[in-house]
């Protein structure tokens, strides 16, 4: 029998189906479904990350105290320019301060230096308060360094006192009247003025940014005077970094006079590839487990095949009577397993696309927020391409084929008398 | 003024046939050392009392099924010795099954049914599907070509599958009680249908029936008793048939 006519006798099958078909269709539309979701999740947060990363100073290298093996200085801290977890809080007795600032500024490779400290702490404006992260930067240099781009006002002076740079989503939306320049805010019970509104990226932004000396005065419980959260040096440019990190710390090694390493040293490559290499191990982990659902669709499927062989055992008989040959019943099956995985697919693929983009309206239309990822205005956290798609609808296919061997094989080989006898 | 019939060259010969079925520890010897020759442009009747081994040696003669002992020659091969694919081919080139329960496919309307067999021998389209309609307006069923079995009654049905049966223009048009489920008059119409065929066309025709009355219609009878033949002769006494059909049939069922 041809191929085109066999398929004409799969597909009438699959239309016909019973109800119990469709069900085992939807358990492939499920896990198409959830595999495209998920890969989509997976590779739009990724693609953000390496959009924010690549928007980072290539030149930046970050120190903090505390030695961690690999990994940069905390993740929070990309992106946001000032601010982070605060990656000591392993190493309590290390800490970089004055001496370590001045070792840098022997090393000719360093452009710039900003020494920074930041911790979570009680902010209020127009009778209303929260618990807001306030950093601490160098005015004279922070400017020059941080990512973030000035809307309204200006960035910090080398002079400037009692005033802070403020985060776009802080200003617009966070109490309930806007904060807007030359405003007041008190912290900790001093007053500061706004000078500068960061502008709006589309990126969730509620830095607190103020000149090092205040900060102290506002995190001075937690804080010692010139002891550093963090250090940023930007490299010139066409230094190799690689060898300037080497540099940098061999030369705080010797002038802190350490013969084991107490602090860290990450550069924005360092923390590209730290980064990229979690997300995309988190993409893995999550497609495996929609894997499992798409292959529990495809029991599903077998499961179905054998009852539908079962069920067509008469018309395998009646075919086989009328000329048709076991491979003729073989091709009929597959092509009818094929089908179902088609189907699932095609309906998966549908879901899945809806799916993706109702997750991406719902972590962005609610401002919910990755460290460091917004998503506001700033394009769609989920990203579905046209290779995933045909990628999982061929494997959506193949799963139906790969299910469908062993009960379209069965019904190959039953014999004629056998399956006529059925009822 | 009878069209006389090549009846020299054997199409069909079972040689020393055994059938045993093994349930269990019991055995059931269905047919037991059965001879016979059926000849190109015979028509047949198998008789006998229900058990007697009539539907074995159908499906033997069909090649549904292989003998336990013996041998089978279909056109004088050997069908114990063929390949699967062979003998599928074979089967549906030269033998066409018309069964008691009608045994059409449900999902598929009058007209696919019909086509089945010449999709399944890659007819052309434009052929397999003029042939098909052809079949179904010579069985009186031109009207009802997209109806589905269950649109059908028995006897339209009965019809489809006689259209279905002569599709790929087989040799030998093997019935098995192909009146069992129907009323006495659609019966003695479908029966009639068939001495057409074999009047007209010149097909072999083997009818399976434990009903004396209709067997009259054949020229031959072969008699089993409990897997034995027990009576092979000649029907001096042939059924009259009326051949005005196929108008007449537009009634039946
Ligand atoms: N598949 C089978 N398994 C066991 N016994 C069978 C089978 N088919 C037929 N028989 C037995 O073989 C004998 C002949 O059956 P069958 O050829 O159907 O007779 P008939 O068609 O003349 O009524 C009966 O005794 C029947 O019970
Ligand atoms: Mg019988």
């Amino acid at each position: 029998m041809k191929l085109d006519k066999c398929l004409k006798i799969a597909l009438n099958m699959v239309m016909h189906s019973p109800l119990r078909s469709w069900l085992t269709i939807v358990g492939i539309v499920i896990g198409v479904a959830s595999v495209i979701a998920i890969v989509s999740l997976g590779n739009g947060l990724q693609n953000q990350v390496n959009s924010q990363l690549s928007s980072l100073n290539a030149n930046l290298v970050t120190l903090s105290p505390g030695f961690e093996r690999g990994q940069g200085g905390g993740f929070g801290r990309f992106g946001g320019g000032p601010g982070g977890f605060g990656g000591a809080a392993s190493t309590a007795v290390a800490t970089l301060g004055k001496n370590d600032v001045r070792a840098l500024q022997s090393i000719s490779e360093i452009s710039l230096i900003n020494t920074q400290i930041s911790g979570r702490t009680n902010v209020s404006f127009g009778g209303e308060s929260g618990n807001l992260q306030v950093s601490g930067v160098d005015p004279k240099t922070w400017s020059q360094i941080t990512s973030s781009k000035v809307g309204q006002g200006r960035f910090l002076e080398p002079s400037d006192k009692g005033v802070v740079v403020i985060g776009y989503s802080l200003a617009s939306g966070f109490f309930k009247s806007p904060i807007t320049l030359g405003k007041d805010i008190s912290i900790e019970g001093k007053s500061f003025k706004v000078i500068g509104i960061t502008s709006d990226t589309g990126r969730f932004d509620r830095s607190i940014t103020m000149p090092i000396d205040d900060a102290y005065g506002v995190l001075g419980s937690t804080k010692t005077r010139d002891d550093y959260d963090n250090i940023q040096v930007v490299l010139k440019d066409g230094t190799d970094i690689d060898a300037a990190v080497a540099k940098i710390t061999a030369v705080l090694m010797s002038s802190r006079n350490v013969k084991t390493q107490d602090f860290t040293v990450s550069s924005t490559k360092d923390l590209q590839q730290s980064v990229s290499s979690v997300t995309s191990s988190l993409t893995l982990f999550l497609t495996a487990i929609a894997a499992v659902s798409l292959l529990v669709g495809a029991v599903g499927i077998a499961n179905s095949m054998f009852t539908s062989v079962l069920e067509k055992t008469k018309e395998i008989g009646i075919m086989k009577a009328v000329g048709a040959k076991n491979r003729d019943i073989m091709t009929i099956f597959l092509f009818n397993a094929g089908l179902i995985g088609l189907v699932g697919g095609l309906l998966g693929v549908v879901l899945g696309t809806i799916a993706s983009s109702f997750i991406s309206s719902l972590l962005t239309g609610s401002g919910i927020s990755l460290p460091g990822i917004g998503g506001r205005g700033g394009g769609s956290v989920t990203l579905v391409s046209v290779d995933i798609l045909i990628g999982v609808l061929a494997i959506s296919v193949f799963v139906g084929l790969l299910s469908g061997v062993i009960p379209a094989y069965q019904a190959s080989k039953l014999k004629p008398v056998d399956a006529l006898r059925y009822e | 003024m009878e069209k006389t019939h090549p009846t020299d060259k054997p199409i069909v010969v079972l040689k020393d046939v055994w059938k045993t079925y093994s349930m269990g520890e019991v055995k059931v010897h269905a047919l037991k050392n059965v001879s016979l020759e059926i000849r190109h442009g015979d028509f047949v009747a198998i008789v006998g009392p229900s058990g007697s081994g009539k539907s074995t040696m159908m499906n033997l003669v069909g090649c549904l099924d292989t003998p336990t002992k013996g041998t089978v020659f279909l056109e004088s091969r050997d069908i114990t010795k063929m390949s699967e694919s062979d003998l599928a081919s074979l089967r549906g080139k030269t033998i066409g099954f018309i069964f008691q329960q009608y045994n059409l496919i449900q999902n598929m309307s009058a007209f696919e049914n019909v086509l089945l067999p010449l999709e399944l021998q890659e007819f052309d389209d434009y052929s397999a599907e003029k042939r098909a309609a052809e079949l179904l307006k010579l069985v009186g069923l031109g009207d009802r070509m997209g109806s589905r079995p269950t649109q059908l009654s028995g006897g339209q049905q009965q019809r489809v599958s006689i259209a279905r049966s002569l599709a790929a223009n087989p040799e030998v048009v093997l019935a098995d009680e192909p009146t069992g489920a129907l009323d006495s008059v659609t019966g003695r119409e479908v029966l009639e249908t068939l001495h057409r065929l074999w009047k007209t066309e010149g097909k072999t025709i083997i009818l399976v029936t434990h009903d004396m009355n209709l067997a009259r219609y054949a020229q031959r009878f072969i008699e089993l008793k409990d897997g034995e033949v027990v009576r092979v002769e000649k029907n001096r006494d042939v059924q009259k048939v009326d051949y005005r059909l196929p108008e007449k049939q537009q009634g039946i069922g």
